[in-house]
């Protein structure tokens, strides 16, 4: 196998610098920039980020993979994070590639990453990538509230941080900023809920192609929620190809679990897309 | 000449289907968030929270998202308790209030 071309470097993000990794191969058919997913979710797909980046840069295209502003090995605190920093430093990415290349731009999107979407963003792209969106941003911090209090129910000693408490502002003033710790997670309560804010809405205007990958068992029908969602989506403009992966859901497994069904068909996905900016160039 | 089973026994044959269907499906759950056991491993007594060292706050809370969006049901912040999690039965039980 010959040797990857990576690059790593920390590029100049709306509050500070951002770690990211591009991999860059010697033909570009295509851009493929990672959103990573929110909070524990970026550690838990991290390893599936790794090979699908690798597959796609065997491709011909060009892959990167970041940390939002707070995260990561990227520059800040979580606690001056929020919603619009997180989509301005993408919507930054997108244009730094339009401005050097006219070659086809994607978003790769697991789970909670989809609830980063704006409008904006998706005027720019040419599809998405999903990988079991969770668009409920209600139910995502529903879900990640939860784990304060299971961490009270085994006695954890993060327990004592799960409350929600008043902190003083930075800088004075009468204003009271609220900050919440979940799980080692120091954030203003605020983030939350701008995330509880974010739906399926947000795709109402895209136009692009959207692969999608939803973890269901062979034997399982899926969802209504889910139905309604992919009926949503299939309505518009945009060309929605829907992939089943029976398989275990890898991001929520105790032990390192490859989804070698997942990996296998999204890596068809890259194929193609190399096959039809092939022909179209 | 047999006699029609009592509705009592019919109630009670189709309790008792319930809870071995929800059983199952719970085991069904639990060995795609804790893979690293063998499937014999799990029964309706298989002891959770506190028994399983993998069994920590993170696989509970995705736990109950699986239960959530498998049986179509809500848990209450209330029903995050050491007793509701104690075991497969335990939470079998859970389910079947909250259905």
């Amino acid at each position: 196998m010959a040797k990857l071309s990576t690059a790593v470097e920390f590029y100049q993000g709306t509050k500070g610098p951002l770690f990211r990794l591009i991999r860059t191969p010697e033909q570009v058919f295509a851009y493929l920039l990672f959103i990573p997913p929110l909070f524990e979710q970026a550690n838990q797909t991290r390893h599936h980020i790794t090979r699908s980046a690798i597959n796609a840069y065997q491709q011909g295209i060009t892959t990167i993979v970041f940390d939002h502003y707070g995260t990561g090995d990227s520059s800040g605190e979580l606690m001056d994070a929020n919603l619009l920093l997180w989509q301005q430093d993408i919507i930054k990415q997108i244009a730094e590639l339009k401005a050097h290349s006219s070659q086809p731009i994607y978003l790769s999107l697991a789970l909670s990453a989809v609830l980063l979407l704006s409008d904006e963003m998706l005027t720019q792209v040419d599809g998405l990538i999903l990988l079991q969106p969770d668009f409920n941003g209600k139910r995502f911090v529903q879900q990640f509230k939860r784990l304060a209090l299971a961490a009270q129910l085994s006695g954890n000693a993060q327990a004592k941080n799960s409350q929600t408490r008043n902190s003083s502002p930075k800088h004075g003033g009468d204003n009271e900023q609220k900050t919440i710790d979940i799980a080692g997670y120091q954030m203003q309560a605020a983030l939350l809920e701008e995330l509880a804010g974010q739906a399926l809405a947000k795709l109402s205007d895209f136009n692009g192609d959207c692969y999608w990958f939803e973890w269901q068992a062979a034997s399982e029908a899926l969802s209504p929620a889910k139905i309604k969602q992919q009926q949503s989506f299939a309505q518009k403009d945009s060309q929605l190809y829907l992939y089943q992966v029976d398989d275990v859901k890898f991001w929520q497994a105790t032990a390192l679990h490859i989804s070698s069904s997942y990996l296998t068909q999204e890596q068809a996905v890259f194929s193609q897309l190399r096959s039809a900016q092939g022909e179209s160039n | 000449m047999t006699s029609a089973p009592s509705i009592e026994i019919v109630t009670e044959q189709v309790t008792e289907r319930k809870v071995t269907q929800t059983s199952a499906q719970l085991i069904k759950l639990l060995i795609g968030i804790i893979p690293n056991y063998q499937d014999d491993f799990w029964h309706a007594e298989t002891e959770l929270f506190g028994a399983i060292a993998e069994f920590d706050s993170m696989a509970l809370v995705t736990l109950i998202g699986e239960i959530e969006a498998h049986f179509d049901i809500t848990l209450d912040d209330d029903d995050i308790s050491a007793n509701n999690f104690a075991s497969v039965a335990s939470l079998t039980e859970l389910v079947l209030e909250r259905s």
